[in-house]
């Protein structure tokens, strides 16, 4: 009786810690009577079972939904074609095996008859013949292929073994269990399960005091509890998180060629996030893949659709920008059909599906959601590719929330003392007439400054020498080759003062200053007099000869021009204005750049007035800095060298504003305006002499002030710069037109299509939009047999090593079929009914009987069943490989816990990046090291070794299917990456440090701490004289000892000998090596 | 104690205490891996799957069946050279051209073929003929440029294929393409197949290993050598010239092989009652597997420690050879991993991509392979390795005989070409002293007997036995193959044709 009193409790729990339906769960165990033994008599043939699986795999390929290939317009995945009258016969006449041309085709003789061809690679058994044969005998029902029927609750089922049930789950298990003649296994013992939980819903093992007050819980749901706490623990995003990301192909790389870094960990952590606040798996979908179409989207929700950009996208110098513009979109459709349906829709891409009825039309219908978004077939080759948005974090968000405050408090403090300023001004100006020529301009973010009055040698402004970017070149920059040299300008009279006057022969080369990339923000302004507007270049540091690399601003047929180029045609960025200069006269040109490396970015000014540009190229993706001079007058010898007048060059290392363009751009000396009768005065000559009197005659009051409100613009444009960027999708505004693609090919476009899911999947609704959101609602509404299914096996996976359905992948007719059918169902049925409630789905499957049983596995079962498709027994399952190495670091107490953040740099065998492209891999210092493995930089190339052999999915493409090998590659990592070894060696200071114990007694505490159970005395005597031949071992060689415990950044404790130290470290390494401990068993 | 239980726990501990007493029961244990290691992951096609790890060491069997035919080739060596070498200027001798030189590449050559973005933009297609001399070898009377003095001299063991052409137009969808036969990610490689489809010939090496050399240029990428969706355990092991030739294969500083081995004894004991509590037999392949870690401490360094290897072989394979990482060094290991019977050594050498100053970039390429890539064909030779051991030397797709920047007297570069280009083969089964397929007179489409990466790949197979339809793993519903739907076997370049 007491468990229905454990099960009254659980429900109340259910539902106030999780609010939602989902009842049925936990009721049944009391109210079942005991129900009849399985039939004894053979199995009735079940044709979506036994049948269509033999019909897809072998004749489908010929005779399925491909009406392109099909054989003898034979058609065998319909009911129509298979008994459909031919002439004179008929391809399956139910209960007549004799009049079934298709039977008769099996086992012909008549080599040339006979199915399938001899040249097939497919052959029927004869056990595959003989179930065709009883099918069409037990006449021949047909059925469509089971998972596009949609699933109904299935009557839980009746058992003998009433007491062994803990909730519905256990009912279907048992019931097949009692079919097929087996028993559950007992179940395990808690400190088996308080490991097995625990690891399991948050990624990381139990602490000693954990385990303690689990075994010390006398309550009949001291589990459920320990179930409950484990589901509210902030870990549990994390470990669910990691699962997610192998299917949405999360990278820190962009996965081709140089593989250069992206930035999409906000979307990382919106995942984290998601599975903490336990968001409903409807909501989960829909924001991912329509966030940015709902109504006034959020932050977050704009984050959440980052899962269709994590797709690789390829800068390689010289790729087709539309061919991988499909591919994207591919991926896009692959991805999305494997995660959220289970279909292999990737099939239809260059031909109709073969074996499920889809269409290459439909192929390009679902295609055509996806293929609206404002993107570039040549992604950048390192940073994100558009469409992006700023994507700060609440703590920057706070913080850029709390300096706008203070500015706008700032900015009124300003607006106060306006009057008082404009008076000051007035009495200044009244009583101070300069009588010295005074300049002024904008200082800040001046890098350099040429005022070029008589000489080049007066540079001025803050010099600053750019260490020079380890770019990654695809061609080496070539070495300079001296052109011969140029004259020196002459000097005459300018807009200020004097100027340089070119005449196509001289260059002033400057020196070493501004040396952007093409991620830089710049501005570069000057006075010109450009005379008739011949073609030459006004200020440049790019190749003299050679390949053009480099950036310049000339005038091309009377244009102002900017080039940014790294690689002249398909590397580069050109800008010009729209229409041309006047000729002779001066006039100030500014053009600002914004690091964007886009065309988008680029700003031009002439007089301070921003002029219509056009972009005749934009293509850039590389650095394009040289070891060229800034040189003024000249370029590359390929377009000429100017012939003008140059006068006041200004650079700076940020992007000017409007007003501040304005003033630089306004030629008059201070003492000159302040001579102007206030009146006499334009805007922009105001404004410069009242910024000039600001910076350095106001009162000091009032200069405080202003500089005030400055230095928090100032701090506020840092913050947003270093603000992360995340890609998301956002559809065009003129929908892009979608085409069958022929034969896949990116340049075949055939009929046109429109936005439509497949036809043998519920329609959308009549009023759906035709678009991503119309589509993510569709799989979410309850009527679509595929999403329910598909996503509560995939946790039955997690937590089982295998799915209901084996083949996670592909529900189609050639996947596997469901272990268990109806409980699939039932569960799948439940997960709609219970508002997509997924903690409560998953502690359905860790509080039933099933999972709570004993993984040990006698020699009778093992051989009935290997896999554990019929689960007698709970899982063993090797540890996935985050899990291996969270688990180290957080039983040595290493383990930093930080939710989110920018990905770390962990320990790496030095050159792994190096030997197979330009990047460096620079490991952490300190808690980088030590952060959860969810965490670490994921560059898709050249993944982390350690989780690559530990299985880790690779992040190039969609994975959903768990791999555990069990290899000498594996056993190499835990004993002697430095990481175990570290571990080892603070988990032994760790049990060291407990006063008074003996050797036996910390030995027994790190192996309790490691595995969650006390050593019996034979494994203790194993592992105490171990110990002391290491300890020998070391006594004699101290100086190996004080080598192996310095192994990591994390100091030893020195007070600790150190050959002891090794000893243990020795003990606590061998513990960390078990198969136990890599396991959850 | 349930009798199951007992029994094997006394199987694996007479295989662990007879490997303590006399240092074997290495093959007892394999048996007892090949019984007992079963991946949850692995689907079974024609046959049944690999029995043990691949890439883990552990000799095993291949899938049933196979190989499907007498192999003549049991191992394979791929000098990959990555980035595309200039067919025109090695091997390709196009006379003519020279007389052309400078004027546009006729639009009826070019037939509207796309080109890469960084050239399709040119205004013009100067033809730039190749500036290096090319002369008769052999006494096949093979043709190749003075760039390649060593390879000249082995011709008579060389089959030259002129007539190769690929899909991919750049460098990561075209190297992904002929590693894997698929441009995008995803697919295993060809070594991960034969691992795969062959298992292992040697029970202390990996079964299929990756060296890699040359800086600069284009970069590589691990899934060349990954298992796709096949088993990670068929992934190719990459050898180092840095730190530790496998990863992690040395125990920490501090710790000595006395105290491992001493560590290894005791956790064998403890998996051990874990084994007879749980009887997973997981379990007991874990315990085999450390085991085998074990031996690779031993037999790899013993493989990757060149100093018993007399004079006349470094002079055979170069000064270069003697320094570790370096393309010449890389031939030796693969004719010591030859010997030892790895099955696949995949090498891949950097810096092929010779868009500008390809006169001097390529010239300094082949004074880095030429030498070692001859010495390691003669090396084979000498040794009686050569019959049953394929070699392929080779890039990812060619070049255009256009110039891509400026031509000058002296100077040109050439972007990539898909079209056409030339790789070669030899030993394990290929017909030495012949050429393949032909070029026209621009050296930009074929003029005979095309040769498409697939078919190359089902010529690789056949050679190792293997019919490239049946080697097939079924993954998303779909018996996926290596070439795909696609792929014949080149007949003409074989020894002994198929009847």
């Amino acid at each position: 009786m007491h468990r229905s009193k454990a099960t009254t409790s659980l429900r109340t729990r259910n539902v106030c810690l999780l609010a939602a339906g989902f009842c049925c769960w936990l009721v049944l165990t009391i109210s079942e009577p005991i129900a009849a033994a399985a039939d004894p008599q053979p199995e009735p043939i079940v044709f979506h079972r036994d049948i269509r699986p033999i019909l897809s795999d072998a004749c489908f390929h010929c005779h399925g939904p491909d009406n392109a290939k099909r054989q003898g317009e034979l058609r065998l995945d319909t009911g129509e074609g298979v008994f459909e009258e031919r002439d004179g016969y008929r391809v399956i006449v139910p209960g007549d095996v004799d009049k079934s041309e298709l039977y008769r085709r099996l086992v012909t003789d008549d080599e040339d008859e006979r199915m399938p061809p001899a040249d097939s690679v497919r052959k029927l058994s004869d056990r595959e013949i003989g179930l065709i044969a009883r099918w069409i005998e037990q006449d021949a029902q047909w059925q469509a292929h089971w998972s596009f029927i949609p699933p109904r609750r299935p009557q839980v089922p009746s058992v003998k073994d009433t007491s062994w049930l803990r909730n519905a789950i256990d009912a279907f298990v048992l019931s097949r269990l009692e079919a097929e003649g087996l028993a559950p296994s007992p179940e395990a013992t808690k400190s088996t399960l308080v490991r097995r939980v625990t690891l399991d819903l948050t990624g990381l093992p139990p602490t000693p005091a954990e385990v303690d007050a689990f075994l010390a819980d006398p309550a009949e749901n001291a589990y459920e509890k320990l179930v409950d706490r484990l589901l509210a623990s902030p870990r549990y995003g994390e470990r669910m998180a990691v699962s997610w990301l192998d299917a949405a192909r999360y990278a820190d790389t962009n996965g081709y060629q140089s593989d250069g870094d992206r930035i999409m960990w906000r979307w990382r952590d919106w995942v984290i996030d998601a599975f903490n606040r336990n968001a409903p798996y409807d909501e989960f979908t829909v924001d991912q893949l329509a966030g940015d179409l709902l109504p006034d989207p959020t932050l977050d929700q704009l984050i959440a659709t980052g899962f269709n950009r994590n797709h690789r996208g390829n800068g390689e110098g010289g790729v087709i920008a539309e061919e991988y513009a499909v591919e994207y979109v591919v991926d896009r459709v692959d991805t999305t059909s494997t995660v959220w349906l289970g279909l292999t829709m990737a099939c239809g891409r260059c031909h109709e599906h073969k074996y499920d009825p889809f269409s290459q039309k439909e192929f390009y219908e679902f295609f055509a959601f996806f293929n609206n978004v404002p993107e570039r077939g040549r992604a950048f080759k390192h940073g994100n590719s558009p469409p992006t948005i700023k994507a700060p974090t609440w703590l920057q968000q706070e913080r850029l929330d709390d300096l706008q405050r203070k500015l706008a408090a700032a900015t009124d403090e300003l607006e106060r003392l306006e009057p008082q300023l404009a008076q000051a001004q007035r009495e200044w100006e009244e009583s101070h007439a300069l009588t010295e020529p005074v300049n002024f301009s904008v200082s800040d973010g001046l890098i350099t400054h040429f005022p070029l009055d008589g000489s080049t040698e007066e540079a001025t402004g803050h010099i600053q020498e750019k260490a020079k970017s380890d770019s990654q070149d695809e061609e080496k920059t070539e070495e300079v080759v001296p052109a011969s040299p140029p004259k020196p300008p002459h000097f005459g009279d300018g807009l200020l003062g004097q100027a340089a006057l070119f005449q196509g022969e001289e260059s002033i080369n400057a020196g070493n200053f501004a040396d952007f990339d093409y991620v830089d923000k710049f501005s570069l302004a000057a006075w010109i007099d450009p005379g008739e507007l011949t073609d030459g270049t006004l200020l440049s540091r790019i190749n003299e000869i050679g390949p053009l690399k480099g950036y310049d601003l000339r005038l091309d047929e009377g244009k102002l021009q900017l080039n940014l180029v790294t690689r002249w045609l398909d590397d580069a960025l050109r800008v010009e204005t729209k229409e041309s200069l006047q000729p002779n006269g001066w006039r100030h040109v500014l053009v600002t750049y914004d690091g964007s490396k886009l065309a988008a970015g680029i700003k031009m000014y002439v007089n301070g007035l921003p002029q219509p540009i056009e972009a005749n190229l934009d293509e850039l993706n590389q650095s394009f800095q040289v070891a060229e001079p800034f040189r003024i007058g000249s370029g590359s010898l390929s377009v000429g060298r100017y012939r003008g007048s140059i006068d006041d060059v200004r650079v700076y290392d940020r992007v000017l504003s409007r007003e501040e363009i304005e003033l630089v751009a306004t030629p008059d000396s201070i003492d000159k305006l302040v001579a102007l009768d206030s009146s006499a005065r334009t805007e922009t000559q105001a404004a410069k002499l009242r910024a000039y009197y600001l910076a350095h005659q106001a009162p000091e009051p009032i200069q405080q002030a202003h500089r005030r409100a400055k230095a928090l613009e100032a701090k506020i444009d840092t913050l947003i710069d270093v603000i992360p960027t995340t890609m998301v999708m956002i559809d065009r505004e003129d929908p892009k037109e979608t085409f069958l693609l022929v034969r896949g090919q990116y340049d075949k476009p055939g009929e046109k299509v429109v936005p439509n899911v497949p036809g043998a999947l519920p329609p959308l609704p009549e009023n759906a939009a035709r678009n991503r959101f119309g589509f993510a609602r569709w799989l979410v509404n309850g009527s679509n047999p595929l999403t329910a299914r598909v996503a509560v096996n995939r946790y039955w996976q997690t937590h089982f090593g295998m799915g209901l359905v084996k083949t996670v992948e592909d529900f189609g007719s050639q996947g596997e079929r469901p272990s268990h059918p109806e409980l699939l169902d039932w569960l799948a049925v439940e997960f709609v009914d219970g508002a997509w409630n997924v903690k409560v789905l998953q502690r359905a499957i860790v509080t039933s009987a099933t999972y709570r049983q004993s993984s040990k596995v006698t020699t009778a079962l093992y051989n009935r069943d290997p896999e554990n498709r019929l689960f007698a027994r709970a899982p063993r399952r090797r540890l996935p490989a985050e899990m291996v190495r969270d688990q180290a670091l957080a039983l040595s107490g290493l383990l930093v816990e930080q939710l989110g953040g920018p990905s770390v740099k962990p320990y790496q065998p030095a050159g792994l990046w190096e030997e197979l492209s330009g990047n460096s891999y620079q490991p952490d210092h300190g808690a980088g090291l030590y952060r959860r493995s969810l965490y670490t930089f994921w560059k898709r190339t050249a993944p982390p070794p350690s989780m690559m052999t530990f299985d880790s999915a690779g992040r190039e493409m969609c994975t959903v299917r768990q791999t555990r090998t069990n290899t000498p590659l594996q056993a190499l990592v835990l004993m002697n990456d430095v990481t175990y070894v570290e571990a080892a060696r603070v988990l032994a200071e760790r049990v060291m440090t407990s006063p008074d114990a003996t050797a036996a007694e910390r030995i027994a505490e790190a192996f309790y701490r490691v595995t969650s159970r006390q050593p019996r005395s034979g494994e203790l005597d194993i592992l105490q004289q171990g110990f002391d031949r290491y300890l020998g071992n070391y006594r004699e060689n101290p100086a190996a000892a004080k080598e192996l415990v310095s192994l990591g950044e994390s100091p030893p404790n020195e007070t600790l000998e150190a050959a002891e130290l090794a000893a243990y470290t020795a003990v606590t390494s061998l513990i960390l090596n078990l198969d136990e401990v890599v396991t959850s068993q | 104690m349930n009798p199951f239980f007992e029994n094997q726990a006394q199987l694996t501990r007479r295989h662990f205490f007879g490997r303590l007493s006399n240092g074997v029961g290495t093959a007892a244990l394999a048996t007892l891996l090949a019984e007992q290691n079963r991946d949850a992951s692995a689907n079974v096609p024609a046959g049944r799957p690999a029995a043990a790890a691949l890439g883990s060491a552990v000799e095993q069997e291949g899938l049933e069946g196979f190989p499907n035919f007498p192999a003549t080739a049991k191992r394979v060596i791929y000098l990959f050279q990555s980035g595309a070498p200039s067919q025109m200027d090695l091997f390709d001798y196009k006379p003519g051209l020279n007389e052309l030189r400078g004027t546009d590449l006729p639009d009826s050559v070019r037939g509207g073929q796309r080109l890469t973005v960084m050239t399709s933009r040119q205004t013009n297609f100067p033809v730039a003929p190749s500036i290096f001399p090319f002369s008769r070898h052999g006494e096949c009377g093979a043709t190749a440029s003075s760039l390649l003095p060593h390879t000249s001299k082995i011709v008579d063991e060389l089959c030259f294929i002129k007539s190769m052409h690929t899909e991919a137009i750049n460098h990561d969808p075209a190297i992904t393409f002929f590693q894997t036969g698929a441009q995008l990610a995803g697919r295993p490689s060809i070594g991960a197949w034969l691992a795969y489809g062959l298992g292992s010939a040697n029970q202390d090496l990996p079964t299929f290993v990756v060296m890699v050399s040359g800086d600069g240029g284009q970069p590589l990428y691990d899934r060349l050598w990954g298992s796709g969706f096949l088993s990670t355990k068929f992934q190719g092991i990459k050898f180092r010239s840095l730190g530790d030739p496998v990863l992690h294969l040395s125990n920490p500083p501090g710790l000595d092989a006395g105290i491992r081995r001493s560590m290894l004894d005791e956790l064998a004991k403890l998996n051990e009652l874990n084994y007879a509590q749980f009887g997973d037999p997981e379990i007991s392949t874990r315990i085999a597997q450390y085991e085998m870690a074990y031996r690779m401490q031993t037999s790899v360094p013993e493989l990757t420690d060149v100093s018993g290897e007399p004079k006349h072989v470094f002079d055979l394979y170069g000064s270069d050879s003697a320094k570790p990482g370096t393309f010449a060094a890389n031939c030796l290991l693969a004719r010591r991993l030859a010997e030892r019977g790895v099955r696949f050594i995949q090498l891949f050498h950097r810096g092929w991509d010779q868009h500008f100053k390809l006169p001097r970039d390529l010239a300094k390429q082949c004074r880095d392979t030429d030498q070692a890539s001859a010495a390691l064909v003669t090396d084979l030779q000498r040794r009686g390795l050569l019959e049953d051991t394929l070699i392929v030397w080779g890039g990812e797709f060619g070049r255009t005989v256009y110039c891509q920047g400026t031509l000058t007297h002296d100077d040109y570069g050439r972007d990539h070409h898909p079209r056409c280009f030339t790789i070669w083969l030899a030993g394990g089964g290929i017909r030495g002293g012949m050429s393949y397929g032909a070029t026209d007179d621009f050296c930009y489409n074929i003029a005979e007997n095309p040769v498409h990466v697939h078919d190359l790949h089902a010529t690789i197979l056949r050679c190792l036995g293997i019919d490239h339809e049946r080697l097939t793993f079924k993954f998303q519903g779909r018996r996926h193959r290596l070439t795909d739907v696609a792929g014949n076997v080149v007949n003409d370049i074989l020894r002994q044709p198929p009847a």
